[in-house]
């Protein structure tokens, strides 16, 4: 129980926080996207300069697991930059979207769903791939 | 009238989000990951079943080893290690599926990724966003139209986001956030990768929709 709370906790921070960001709007990603409106980009690139910061203190006591390139890495990349384009969502945008009352995001859902199902049961081992699962190891 | 947060404010809340994730959960941001656990939760089930395993990982590696030396002999372990280190390096696929095991529930990933929808309600209607609509926006619309073949269009993208981040091993949240600051070079691949065929083909799609 404690756990769906810790999770659930920043399920919700995450979902508001992407919200107020604007990251669940098509627009500003498209806006990202075609360098029209550098605000996300930038907002993208400080928070990676602030967490270079953050981990190299955290890391130094405590093991955090590292990706492994494999020969799935940039094609699964190249697909899902096009998806993200094309729909505007990565995966955790088109449930916040859901909530903002953005009601087509329920076919992205549906969609990235069909997604993670096909390559779990059919490409990961028809491909011989082990890509792993991210968030830990 | 609601204007998005500044770059600055948003840099700050992502990274705040990302190291209170890993500080207090223990384990990085990866919401692709989340995904695979929930769809996949039929095949991670029976890894949660004993607490005392879990919580001694080197206690179930040994009980494996045991149990499997009792099942098929000392030689036929011998062997197949001897027959795995012939294969090359990062070989570990023993069977068609990857374990999508983790440390907590599959039921807790779902609560995450539902709260994801409540957070979504409540910042919407803080700034007095929320509205239902049957599309993404006026922009998204004048780019794919309506109607049926839109909801196809946006299934299609959302397979290729679920597939290609499950292939990838991970999304803008574990590649993006989490690998890139630890300069991780599949990450940064990966990231390098994903943004810029988001560029490319939004830059397409722009130029498409001004003819």
């Amino acid at each position: 129980m404690k756990d769906h709370f810790l999770y659930g906790g920043f399920g919700l921070a995450m979902g508001l926080i992407l919200s107020f960001i604007g990251f669940t709007s098509y627009e500003e990603i498209h806006k990202m996207f075609t360098f029209s409106d550098l605000r996300l980009l930038l907002a993208f690139m400080g928070a990676v300069g602030l967490l270079v910061l953050g981990f190299a203190v955290l890391t130094r006591s405590r093991n955090m697991p590292k990706k492994k390139f494999n020969k799935g890495t940039i094609p699964g990349s190249v697909l899902f930059g096009a998806g993200w384009a094309i729909t505007g969502s990565c995966p955790s945008i088109a449930l916040v979207q859901l909530g903002e009352g953005q009601l087509a995001a329920v076919f992205v859902v549906f969609g990235i769903f069909l997604g993670v199902w096909m390559y779990r049961n059919i490409a990961s081992g028809s491909l011989k791939l082990d890509t792993g699962v991210c968030g830990e190891e | 009238m609601f204007e998005y947060w500044s770059w600055w404010l948003s840099a700050l809340s992502l990274a705040g989000l990302t190291i209170g994730y890993f500080l207090v959960l223990k384990v990085p941001l990866g919401v692709s990951g989340c995904w695979a656990r929930v769809v996949m939760h039929k095949d991670s089930q029976s890894f949660e079943q004993d607490k005392s395993f879990r919580e001694n990982p080197l206690m179930l590696k040994d009980s494996l080893m045991a149990a499997t030396i009792e099942e098929f002999g000392r030689q036929a372990v011998i062997d197949f290690l001897a027959e795995r280190r012939g294969k090359p390096a990062g070989y570990k696929q023993f069977d068609r599926k990857v374990s999508v095991a983790s440390h907590v529930s599959w039921t807790v990933h779902m609560t995450f990724l539902l709260m994801l929808i409540i957070g979504g309600l409540i910042a919407s209607i803080l700034s007095g966003q929320f509205e239902f609509r049957s599309d993404l926006g006026s922009l998204h619309t004048s780019l794919f139209g309506s109607g049926v073949s839109y909801w196809i269009t946006l299934i299609i993208g959302g397979v290729m986001v679920g597939f290609g981040t499950q292939m990838a091993g991970g999304c803008s949240s574990g590649h993006g956030l989490c690998g890139c600051s630890r300069f991780v070079p599949a990450s940064l691949i990966a990231t390098a990768v994903f943004f810029g065929t988001g560029i490319v083909v939004s830059m397409l799609l722009h130029m498409l929709a001004a003819g």
